[in-house]
Protein backbone atom coordinates (compact mmCIF):
# COMPACT_ATOMS: atom_id res chain seq x y z
CA UNK A 1 0.00 0.00 0.00
CA UNK A 2 2.45 2.68 0.87
CA UNK A 3 6.35 1.64 0.06
CA UNK A 4 8.77 4.56 1.15
CA UNK A 5 12.16 3.72 -0.17
CA UNK A 6 15.72 5.51 0.88
CA UNK A 7 13.97 8.75 1.30
CA UNK A 8 15.59 11.31 2.51
CA UNK A 9 13.85 15.21 3.03
CA UNK A 10 14.89 18.63 4.50
CA UNK A 11 13.46 21.79 4.68
CA UNK A 12 16.91 23.72 4.96
CA UNK A 13 20.10 22.36 3.38
CA UNK A 14 21.44 22.24 7.02
CA UNK A 15 19.61 19.66 8.72
CA UNK A 16 18.56 16.37 7.39
CA UNK A 17 14.90 16.12 8.78
CA UNK A 18 14.33 12.54 7.11
CA UNK A 19 17.89 10.46 6.21
CA UNK A 20 18.02 7.18 4.30
CA UNK A 21 14.28 6.14 5.57
CA UNK A 22 13.02 2.87 4.29
CA UNK A 23 9.37 1.58 5.47
CA UNK A 24 6.51 -0.88 3.81
CA UNK A 25 2.90 -0.53 5.03
CA UNK A 26 0.50 -2.97 4.27
CA UNK A 27 -3.17 -2.43 3.98
CA UNK A 28 -5.64 -4.24 7.00
CA UNK A 29 -3.32 -2.59 9.79
CA UNK A 30 -3.53 0.44 11.83
CA UNK A 31 0.20 1.44 12.45
CA UNK A 32 0.95 3.60 15.04
CA UNK A 33 3.83 6.03 14.42
CA UNK A 34 5.18 7.12 17.66
CA UNK A 35 8.25 9.61 17.72
CA UNK A 36 9.08 12.54 20.09
CA UNK A 37 8.68 16.30 18.41
CA UNK A 38 10.46 17.07 15.46
CA UNK A 39 11.62 13.58 14.35
CA UNK A 40 9.86 13.90 11.87
CA UNK A 41 6.54 11.77 12.20
CA UNK A 42 3.91 14.77 9.98
CA UNK A 43 6.50 15.12 7.29
CA UNK A 44 6.82 11.16 6.57
CA UNK A 45 3.04 11.73 6.35
CA UNK A 46 3.29 14.78 3.87
CA UNK A 47 5.82 13.03 1.35
CA UNK A 48 3.33 10.02 1.85
CA UNK A 49 0.75 11.69 0.40
CA UNK A 50 2.50 13.82 -2.29
CA UNK A 51 2.18 17.23 0.36
CA UNK A 52 5.99 17.33 0.18
CA UNK A 53 8.29 15.87 -2.20
CA UNK A 54 11.87 13.48 -1.70
CA UNK A 55 14.88 14.89 -2.66
CA UNK A 56 16.96 11.66 -2.67
CA UNK A 57 14.67 7.89 -2.88
CA UNK A 58 11.48 6.96 -3.87
CA UNK A 59 7.94 6.53 -2.42
CA UNK A 60 5.19 4.52 -3.56
CA UNK A 61 1.13 5.53 -2.39
CA UNK A 62 -1.16 3.34 -3.56
CA UNK A 63 0.78 2.14 -6.87
CA UNK A 64 1.05 5.87 -7.76
CA UNK A 65 4.49 8.63 -7.73
CA UNK A 66 2.50 10.79 -4.88
CA UNK A 67 4.59 13.53 -6.18
CA UNK A 68 2.19 13.65 -8.94
CA UNK A 69 -0.63 13.92 -7.37
CA UNK A 70 -3.57 12.10 -9.38
CA UNK A 71 -7.01 12.32 -8.77
CA UNK A 72 -7.30 8.74 -8.80
CA UNK A 73 -4.67 8.47 -6.25
CA UNK A 74 -6.29 11.55 -3.73
CA UNK A 75 -9.53 10.40 -3.97
CA UNK A 76 -8.31 7.09 -1.95
CA UNK A 77 -6.36 9.39 1.09
CA UNK A 78 -7.80 11.27 3.89
CA UNK A 79 -5.45 13.42 5.74
CA UNK A 80 -6.20 14.59 8.97
CA UNK A 81 -3.50 17.64 10.17
CA UNK A 82 -2.80 18.18 13.36
CA UNK A 83 -4.03 21.75 12.75
CA UNK A 84 -7.23 22.15 10.67
CA UNK A 85 -7.99 24.20 7.95
CA UNK A 86 -9.85 27.71 8.41
CA UNK A 87 -12.91 27.46 6.40
CA UNK A 88 -15.94 29.41 6.56
CA UNK A 89 -18.14 26.56 6.17
CA UNK A 90 -20.86 24.73 7.62
CA UNK A 91 -20.52 21.30 8.24
CA UNK A 92 -24.11 20.46 5.63
CA UNK A 93 -21.65 22.18 3.04
CA UNK A 94 -18.38 20.96 3.78
CA UNK A 95 -20.10 17.48 3.36
CA UNK A 96 -21.68 19.26 -0.01
CA UNK A 97 -18.57 20.71 -1.55
CA UNK A 98 -16.09 18.25 -0.40
CA UNK A 99 -17.92 14.93 -0.29
CA UNK A 100 -18.62 13.93 -4.23
CA UNK A 101 -14.72 14.41 -4.28
CA UNK A 102 -14.56 11.10 -2.79
CA UNK A 103 -16.85 7.91 -4.57
CA UNK A 104 -17.29 5.80 -1.33
CA UNK A 105 -17.89 8.60 0.70
CA UNK A 106 -21.31 7.55 3.08
CA UNK A 107 -23.51 10.30 4.44
CA UNK A 108 -25.34 7.72 6.72
CA UNK A 109 -21.70 6.78 8.34
CA UNK A 110 -20.59 10.65 8.49
CA UNK A 111 -23.69 11.36 10.02
CA UNK A 112 -23.66 8.16 12.47
CA UNK A 113 -20.17 9.32 13.58
CA UNK A 114 -21.08 12.71 13.91
CA UNK A 115 -24.42 11.67 16.34
CA UNK A 116 -21.63 9.66 18.23
CA UNK A 117 -19.65 12.99 18.53
CA UNK A 118 -22.43 14.65 20.01
CA UNK A 119 -22.55 16.54 17.04
CA UNK A 120 -26.20 17.57 16.22
CA UNK A 121 -26.53 20.48 14.02
CA UNK A 122 -24.86 19.84 10.67
CA UNK A 123 -25.68 23.77 9.85
CA UNK A 124 -22.78 25.02 12.70
CA UNK A 125 -20.20 27.01 10.91
CA UNK A 126 -16.87 25.29 11.07
CA UNK A 127 -14.86 28.07 11.66
CA UNK A 128 -17.39 28.78 15.20
CA UNK A 129 -16.63 25.34 16.02
CA UNK A 130 -13.53 24.53 19.28
CA UNK A 131 -10.82 23.36 17.58
CA UNK A 132 -12.20 19.89 19.61
CA UNK A 133 -15.34 20.32 17.92
CA UNK A 134 -13.58 20.58 14.26
CA UNK A 135 -11.75 17.79 14.86
CA UNK A 136 -14.36 15.56 15.98
CA UNK A 137 -16.19 16.68 12.32
CA UNK A 138 -12.77 16.25 10.64
CA UNK A 139 -12.24 12.98 12.21
CA UNK A 140 -15.77 12.00 11.36
CA UNK A 141 -15.96 13.04 7.42
CA UNK A 142 -12.15 11.51 6.98
CA UNK A 143 -13.72 7.90 8.62
CA UNK A 144 -16.91 8.72 6.56
CA UNK A 145 -14.89 8.99 2.65
CA UNK A 146 -13.58 5.31 3.21
CA UNK A 147 -10.22 6.14 1.34
CA UNK A 148 -7.87 3.15 1.58
CA UNK A 149 -5.63 5.36 3.13
CA UNK A 150 -6.14 7.31 5.52
CA UNK A 151 -3.32 9.35 7.42
CA UNK A 152 -3.89 11.08 10.77
CA UNK A 153 -1.53 13.38 12.89
CA UNK A 154 -2.15 13.70 16.10
CA UNK A 155 -5.81 13.32 15.86
CA UNK A 156 -6.20 13.21 19.49
CA UNK A 157 -4.75 16.39 20.15
CA UNK A 158 -7.47 18.60 21.04
CA UNK A 159 -10.06 16.20 21.93
CA UNK A 160 -11.60 15.50 25.90
CA UNK A 161 -10.98 12.46 27.65
CA UNK A 162 -14.70 10.78 26.82
CA UNK A 163 -13.78 11.63 22.96
CA UNK A 164 -10.93 10.39 22.98
CA UNK A 165 -12.67 6.57 23.63
CA UNK A 166 -15.26 7.53 21.47
CA UNK A 167 -12.22 8.37 18.58
CA UNK A 168 -10.82 4.60 19.50
CA UNK A 169 -14.29 2.54 18.92
CA UNK A 170 -14.94 3.98 15.64
CA UNK A 171 -11.36 4.02 14.36
CA UNK A 172 -11.35 0.11 15.68
CA UNK A 173 -14.92 -0.34 13.36
CA UNK A 174 -14.02 1.30 10.53
CA UNK A 175 -10.70 -0.84 9.37
CA UNK A 176 -10.97 -3.72 7.30
CA UNK A 177 -8.74 -5.90 4.87
CA UNK A 178 -8.61 -3.28 2.46
CA UNK A 179 -8.13 -0.12 4.11
CA UNK A 180 -4.83 1.34 5.78
CA UNK A 181 -4.38 3.53 8.59
CA UNK A 182 -1.50 5.48 9.56
CA UNK A 183 -1.57 7.10 13.43
CA UNK A 184 0.81 9.82 14.21
CA UNK A 185 1.05 10.70 17.62
CA UNK A 186 3.96 11.68 20.66
CA UNK A 187 0.66 10.88 23.07
CA UNK A 188 1.31 7.24 22.86
CA UNK A 189 -1.78 6.52 25.82
CA UNK A 190 -4.46 7.72 23.30
CA UNK A 191 -3.35 4.42 21.23
CA UNK A 192 -3.66 1.92 23.52
CA UNK A 193 -5.83 -0.78 22.21
CA UNK A 194 -6.11 0.51 19.04
CA UNK A 195 -2.78 -0.28 16.95
CA UNK A 196 -1.81 -3.65 15.94
CA UNK A 197 1.62 -2.46 14.38
CA UNK A 198 4.09 0.25 15.91
CA UNK A 199 6.39 2.19 14.12
CA UNK A 200 8.88 3.97 16.30
CA UNK A 201 10.96 7.12 14.94
CA UNK A 202 14.30 8.26 16.45
CA UNK A 203 16.25 10.74 15.07
CA UNK A 204 14.92 11.30 11.91
CA UNK A 205 14.98 7.20 11.51
CA UNK A 206 12.84 4.18 12.09
CA UNK A 207 14.48 2.66 14.12
CA UNK A 208 11.13 -0.29 15.23
CA UNK A 209 8.64 -1.09 13.06
CA UNK A 210 6.75 -4.51 14.04
CA UNK A 211 3.21 -5.79 14.22
CA UNK A 212 1.70 -6.00 18.10
CA UNK A 213 1.55 -10.17 18.16
CA UNK A 214 5.46 -9.99 16.84
CA UNK A 215 6.02 -7.49 20.09
CA UNK A 216 4.52 -9.94 22.45
CA UNK A 217 5.67 -12.55 21.50
CA UNK A 218 9.54 -11.25 22.10
CA UNK A 219 8.64 -9.27 24.59
CA UNK A 220 7.38 -9.35 28.19
CA UNK A 221 5.30 -7.01 29.41
CA UNK A 222 4.83 -6.68 33.53
CA UNK A 223 4.52 -4.93 37.16
CA UNK A 224 7.40 -6.44 39.17
CA UNK A 225 8.28 -6.80 43.03
CA UNK A 226 10.98 -4.12 43.65
CA UNK A 227 13.28 -6.53 45.20
CA UNK A 228 12.61 -9.22 42.40
CA UNK A 229 15.80 -9.96 40.23
CA UNK A 230 15.83 -10.96 37.08
CA UNK A 231 18.18 -10.89 34.40
CA UNK A 232 15.81 -10.89 31.15
CA UNK A 233 14.61 -7.45 32.37
CA UNK A 234 15.42 -5.00 29.56
CA UNK A 235 14.15 -2.05 30.78
CA UNK A 236 12.53 -0.55 33.89
CA UNK A 237 10.29 2.32 35.45
CA UNK A 238 9.63 3.07 39.05
CA UNK A 239 6.02 4.23 39.96
CA UNK A 240 3.94 4.03 42.36
CA UNK A 241 2.11 1.02 40.96
CA UNK A 242 5.42 -1.10 41.28
CA UNK A 243 8.29 -1.62 38.69
CA UNK A 244 7.38 -1.51 35.55
CA UNK A 245 9.38 -4.09 33.45
CA UNK A 246 10.20 -5.26 29.34
CA UNK A 247 11.91 -8.32 29.46
CA UNK A 248 12.43 -10.81 26.61
CA UNK A 249 9.66 -13.47 26.50
CA UNK A 250 12.03 -16.99 27.14
CA UNK A 251 9.05 -18.26 28.49
CA UNK A 252 5.93 -17.58 25.63
CA UNK A 253 4.10 -16.04 28.26
CA UNK A 254 1.24 -13.48 27.26
CA UNK A 255 1.10 -10.29 28.47
CA UNK A 256 -1.05 -7.11 27.43
CA UNK A 257 1.89 -4.85 25.39
CA UNK A 258 2.20 -1.43 27.07
CA UNK A 259 2.60 1.24 24.09
CA UNK A 260 4.39 3.72 26.59
CA UNK A 261 6.65 1.93 28.33
CA UNK A 262 7.99 0.18 25.17
CA UNK A 263 8.67 2.99 23.77
CA UNK A 264 10.45 4.48 26.64
CA UNK A 265 12.56 1.09 26.28
CA UNK A 266 12.91 1.53 22.85
CA UNK A 267 13.99 4.90 23.21
CA UNK A 268 16.42 3.97 26.44
CA UNK A 269 17.38 0.24 24.81
CA UNK A 270 16.88 0.51 21.27
CA UNK A 271 19.89 -1.64 20.78
CA UNK A 272 18.71 -4.90 22.83
CA UNK A 273 15.31 -4.41 21.56
CA UNK A 274 16.14 -4.15 17.94
CA UNK A 275 18.01 -7.28 18.31
CA UNK A 276 15.27 -9.29 19.49
CA UNK A 277 13.15 -8.70 16.11
CA UNK B 1 -11.49 8.71 -15.65
CA UNK B 2 -9.45 11.02 -17.25
CA UNK B 3 -6.29 11.97 -15.27
CA UNK B 4 -6.09 15.51 -16.87
CA UNK B 5 -8.83 16.94 -17.07
CA UNK B 6 -12.50 16.06 -15.71
CA UNK B 7 -15.95 17.64 -16.27
CA UNK B 8 -17.23 16.52 -13.13
CA UNK B 9 -14.17 17.20 -11.27
CA UNK B 10 -14.24 21.21 -12.78
CA UNK B 11 -17.96 21.74 -11.85
CA UNK B 12 -17.07 20.59 -8.21
CA UNK B 13 -14.26 22.53 -8.09
CA UNK B 14 -16.78 26.16 -9.17
CA UNK B 15 -19.38 24.54 -6.63
CA UNK B 16 -16.67 24.24 -4.05
CA UNK B 17 -15.57 28.24 -5.00
CA UNK B 18 -19.18 29.25 -4.92
CA UNK B 19 -20.33 27.88 -1.95
CA UNK B 20 -17.36 28.76 0.40
CA UNK B 21 -17.30 32.48 -1.22
CA UNK B 22 -20.96 33.21 -1.46
CA UNK B 23 -21.35 35.78 1.30
CA UNK B 24 -18.13 37.50 0.06
CA UNK B 25 -19.40 37.59 -3.82
CA UNK B 26 -22.72 38.61 -3.03
CA UNK B 27 -21.29 41.66 -1.00
CA UNK B 28 -18.55 42.34 -3.80
CA UNK B 29 -21.06 42.54 -7.19
CA UNK B 30 -23.43 44.19 -4.60
CA UNK B 31 -20.78 46.84 -3.88
CA UNK B 32 -19.86 47.00 -7.75
CA UNK B 33 -23.19 48.04 -8.70
CA UNK B 34 -23.36 50.80 -6.46
CA UNK B 35 -20.12 52.00 -8.19
CA UNK B 36 -21.71 51.84 -11.39
CA UNK B 37 -24.23 53.84 -10.40
CA UNK B 38 -22.69 57.05 -9.94
CA UNK B 39 -19.13 56.03 -11.73
CA UNK B 40 -19.63 55.54 -15.45
CA UNK B 41 -16.79 57.84 -16.81
CA UNK B 42 -15.10 55.31 -19.32
CA UNK B 43 -11.25 55.33 -17.83
CA UNK B 44 -12.85 55.30 -14.43
CA UNK B 45 -14.63 52.09 -14.90
CA UNK B 46 -11.96 50.79 -16.78
CA UNK B 47 -9.24 51.43 -13.76
CA UNK B 48 -11.51 49.69 -11.45
CA UNK B 49 -11.33 46.65 -13.72
CA UNK B 50 -7.79 46.39 -13.55
CA UNK B 51 -7.71 47.47 -9.78
CA UNK B 52 -10.13 45.50 -8.28
CA UNK B 53 -9.59 42.98 -10.91
CA UNK B 54 -5.87 42.18 -9.94
CA UNK B 55 -6.75 42.55 -6.47
CA UNK B 56 -8.95 39.20 -6.92
CA UNK B 57 -6.33 37.34 -9.50
CA UNK B 58 -3.96 37.60 -6.43
CA UNK B 59 -6.31 36.03 -3.78
CA UNK B 60 -6.53 33.38 -5.94
CA UNK B 61 -3.97 30.83 -4.22
CA UNK B 62 -4.50 32.73 -0.79
CA UNK B 63 -4.42 29.55 0.95
CA UNK B 64 -1.13 29.12 0.93
CA UNK B 65 -0.49 31.75 3.06
CA UNK B 66 -1.26 29.35 5.54
CA UNK B 67 0.12 25.89 5.80
CA UNK B 68 -3.15 23.80 6.65
CA UNK B 69 -5.21 25.37 4.13
CA UNK B 70 -2.50 24.51 1.23
CA UNK B 71 -2.18 21.01 2.98
CA UNK B 72 -6.23 20.70 2.13
CA UNK B 73 -6.14 22.55 -1.25
CA UNK B 74 -3.90 20.25 -2.62
CA UNK B 75 -5.51 17.51 -1.05
CA UNK B 76 -8.43 17.88 -3.32
CA UNK B 77 -8.57 15.36 -5.53
CA UNK B 78 -8.32 17.11 -8.80
CA UNK B 79 -5.33 17.42 -11.19
CA UNK B 80 -3.57 20.40 -11.28
CA UNK B 81 -4.56 21.73 -14.59
CA UNK B 82 -8.15 21.53 -13.35
CA UNK B 83 -7.66 23.47 -10.33
CA UNK B 84 -5.90 26.43 -12.31
CA UNK B 85 -8.45 26.30 -15.31
CA UNK B 86 -10.77 26.95 -12.65
CA UNK B 87 -8.58 29.23 -11.26
CA UNK B 88 -8.28 30.85 -14.88
CA UNK B 89 -11.89 31.39 -15.56
CA UNK B 90 -13.29 32.58 -12.24
CA UNK B 91 -10.32 35.47 -12.91
CA UNK B 92 -10.56 36.57 -16.60
CA UNK B 93 -13.82 35.35 -17.84
CA UNK B 94 -16.41 34.97 -14.68
CA UNK B 95 -14.59 38.14 -13.19
CA UNK B 96 -15.10 40.50 -16.20
CA UNK B 97 -18.56 39.34 -17.38
CA UNK B 98 -19.84 40.24 -13.35
CA UNK B 99 -18.32 43.75 -13.90
CA UNK B 100 -20.06 43.94 -17.30
CA UNK B 101 -23.20 42.85 -15.87
CA UNK B 102 -22.70 45.00 -12.60
CA UNK B 103 -21.96 48.10 -15.16
CA UNK B 104 -24.80 47.71 -16.97
CA UNK B 105 -27.12 47.36 -14.03
CA UNK B 106 -25.40 49.88 -12.62
CA UNK B 107 -25.69 52.31 -15.62
CA UNK B 108 -29.66 51.81 -15.63
CA UNK B 109 -30.26 52.49 -12.10
CA UNK B 110 -28.04 55.26 -11.63
CA UNK B 111 -28.93 56.82 -14.88
CA UNK B 112 -32.81 56.24 -14.14
CA UNK B 113 -32.53 57.66 -10.86
CA UNK B 114 -30.34 60.68 -11.93
CA UNK B 115 -32.76 61.21 -14.15
CA UNK B 116 -35.67 61.02 -11.13
CA UNK B 117 -33.99 62.94 -8.33
CA UNK B 118 -32.56 65.64 -10.56
CA UNK B 119 -35.03 65.95 -12.97
CA UNK B 120 -32.69 65.02 -15.92
CA UNK B 121 -33.73 63.34 -19.22
CA UNK B 122 -30.19 61.35 -19.80
CA UNK B 123 -30.55 58.54 -22.20
CA UNK B 124 -29.01 54.98 -20.93
CA UNK B 125 -25.25 55.38 -22.62
CA UNK B 126 -22.59 52.63 -21.75
CA UNK B 127 -19.61 54.07 -22.76
CA UNK B 128 -17.50 51.59 -22.70
CA UNK B 129 -18.94 49.43 -25.32
CA UNK B 130 -18.29 53.01 -27.51
CA UNK B 131 -15.44 52.95 -29.78
CA UNK B 132 -15.61 56.61 -29.71
CA UNK B 133 -16.43 59.02 -26.62
CA UNK B 134 -17.45 62.33 -27.11
CA UNK B 135 -16.56 65.08 -24.27
CA UNK B 136 -19.54 67.10 -23.72
CA UNK B 137 -17.67 69.98 -22.02
CA UNK B 138 -15.40 70.67 -24.94
CA UNK B 139 -17.00 69.02 -27.81
CA UNK B 140 -14.25 66.90 -29.03
CA UNK B 141 -14.15 62.97 -29.36
CA UNK B 142 -11.36 60.33 -28.75
CA UNK B 143 -10.96 56.84 -29.16
CA UNK B 144 -10.61 54.63 -26.20
CA UNK B 145 -10.10 50.89 -26.33
CA UNK B 146 -12.16 48.52 -27.72
CA UNK B 147 -14.23 46.04 -25.03
CA UNK B 148 -11.93 42.87 -26.73
CA UNK B 149 -8.86 44.88 -26.13
CA UNK B 150 -9.72 46.27 -22.19
CA UNK B 151 -10.42 42.34 -22.36
CA UNK B 152 -7.29 41.13 -23.38
CA UNK B 153 -5.81 43.68 -21.16
CA UNK B 154 -7.29 42.48 -17.99
CA UNK B 155 -6.87 39.01 -18.75
CA UNK B 156 -2.79 40.19 -18.96
CA UNK B 157 -2.89 41.48 -15.57
CA UNK B 158 -4.93 39.13 -14.61
CA UNK B 159 -2.66 36.17 -15.33
CA UNK B 160 0.51 37.97 -13.84
CA UNK B 161 -1.11 38.62 -10.65
CA UNK B 162 -2.16 34.44 -10.55
CA UNK B 163 1.37 33.92 -10.89
CA UNK B 164 1.92 35.93 -8.17
CA UNK B 165 -0.38 34.93 -5.62
CA UNK B 166 0.95 31.15 -6.47
CA UNK B 167 4.55 32.51 -6.19
CA UNK B 168 4.71 33.86 -3.33
CA UNK B 169 3.46 33.54 -0.13
CA UNK B 170 1.82 36.33 1.67
CA UNK B 171 1.70 39.69 0.23
CA UNK B 172 1.27 38.71 -3.35
CA UNK B 173 0.10 41.78 -4.49
CA UNK B 174 3.23 44.18 -2.87
CA UNK B 175 5.18 41.40 -3.96
CA UNK B 176 4.07 40.88 -7.76
CA UNK B 177 3.90 44.66 -7.96
CA UNK B 178 7.50 45.66 -6.87
CA UNK B 179 8.51 42.14 -8.98
CA UNK B 180 6.63 44.22 -12.20
CA UNK B 181 8.63 47.06 -10.81
CA UNK B 182 12.21 45.75 -10.89
CA UNK B 183 11.92 44.03 -14.04
CA UNK B 184 10.46 46.85 -15.72
CA UNK B 185 13.19 48.93 -14.60
CA UNK B 186 15.81 46.20 -15.54
CA UNK B 187 14.39 46.22 -19.02
CA UNK B 188 14.28 50.06 -19.35
CA UNK B 189 18.10 50.17 -17.95
CA UNK B 190 18.62 47.39 -20.88
CA UNK B 191 16.65 49.42 -23.46
CA UNK B 192 19.31 52.78 -22.32
CA UNK B 193 22.27 50.34 -22.61
CA UNK B 194 20.78 49.16 -26.17
CA UNK B 195 20.45 53.12 -27.37
CA UNK B 196 23.41 54.22 -26.19
CA UNK B 197 24.92 51.67 -27.91
CA UNK B 198 23.43 52.35 -31.22
CA UNK B 199 23.40 56.03 -31.29
CA UNK B 200 26.07 56.74 -29.01
CA UNK B 201 23.53 58.67 -26.79
CA UNK B 202 21.33 58.08 -24.16
CA UNK B 203 18.80 60.77 -25.37
CA UNK B 204 16.68 60.52 -28.62
CA UNK B 205 16.72 64.54 -28.09
CA UNK B 206 17.79 65.44 -31.41
CA UNK B 207 20.96 67.04 -30.57
CA UNK B 208 23.31 64.70 -31.50
CA UNK B 209 20.95 63.75 -34.31
CA UNK B 210 17.86 63.89 -36.05
CA UNK B 211 15.32 60.82 -35.74
CA UNK B 212 12.41 61.83 -37.18
CA UNK B 213 10.16 58.76 -36.00
CA UNK B 214 6.27 59.51 -36.33
CA UNK B 215 5.24 55.53 -35.25
CA UNK B 216 6.98 52.70 -34.33
CA UNK B 217 6.24 51.14 -37.53
CA UNK B 218 8.67 53.40 -39.38
CA UNK B 219 11.41 51.59 -37.13
CA UNK B 220 10.38 48.54 -38.19
CA UNK B 221 7.46 47.27 -40.56
CA UNK B 222 4.91 45.24 -38.39
CA UNK B 223 6.45 46.63 -35.13
CA UNK B 224 2.86 46.93 -33.93
CA UNK B 225 1.43 43.03 -34.99
CA UNK B 226 4.54 41.69 -33.47
CA UNK B 227 4.04 43.58 -30.35
CA UNK B 228 0.78 42.96 -29.71
CA UNK B 229 1.16 38.90 -30.85
CA UNK B 230 4.08 39.32 -28.02
CA UNK B 231 1.86 41.09 -25.18
CA UNK B 232 -0.76 38.64 -25.63
CA UNK B 233 1.40 35.39 -26.12
CA UNK B 234 2.38 36.24 -22.35
CA UNK B 235 -1.12 35.71 -21.02
CA UNK B 236 -1.02 31.49 -21.71
CA UNK B 237 3.00 32.25 -20.80
CA UNK B 238 1.93 33.35 -17.42
CA UNK B 239 -0.51 30.54 -16.95
CA UNK B 240 1.72 28.00 -18.12
CA UNK B 241 4.34 29.58 -15.25
CA UNK B 242 1.34 29.06 -12.91
CA UNK B 243 0.45 25.62 -13.75
CA UNK B 244 4.29 24.54 -13.22
CA UNK B 245 4.20 26.32 -10.13
CA UNK B 246 1.05 24.67 -9.04
CA UNK B 247 2.72 21.08 -9.70
CA UNK B 248 5.81 22.11 -7.63
CA UNK B 249 4.32 23.04 -4.85
CA UNK B 250 5.02 21.81 -1.52
CA UNK B 251 3.17 22.62 1.91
Amino acid sequence: MVNVQNVTFSYTKKTELLSNLSIKLEAGRIHGLLGKNGEGKSTLLKLISGLDFPQVGSIETLGFNPVKRYPEMLQEIFFLPEELPQLTLSIENYEKVYAPFYPNFSTVQFNEYLKEFDIDNKKSMLNKLSNGQKKKVFVAFGLATNTKLLLMDEPTNGLDIPSKGQFRRMVASTIDDNRCLIISTHQVHDLDSLIDSIIVMEKHEIVFNQPIENITKKLLFRIADRNEKSDNVIYSEDTLRGLYQVSENKTGEESKLDIELLFNAILTEKNKIVKLF
Amino acid sequence: MNTTLNINRLGLLFQRFFIENKQAELTFWGISTVIFMVMRNVGSVEMFLYIAGFIFAARMFKVFNYTPGGMHYLLIPATHAEKLIVNIILSTIYYFIMIIITYIIGTIIGTFLGNIIFGWQNPINFQLFNDSISNSWNNQSYQHNGILEIFMTFALIQSIFMLGSIYFKGNAIGKTFLTFIALSLTLGLLEMILFRFTFGSFHLDGHSFNLNLRTSEDLFPGFEIVGTIIKYSLIPFFWLVSYFRLTEKQV
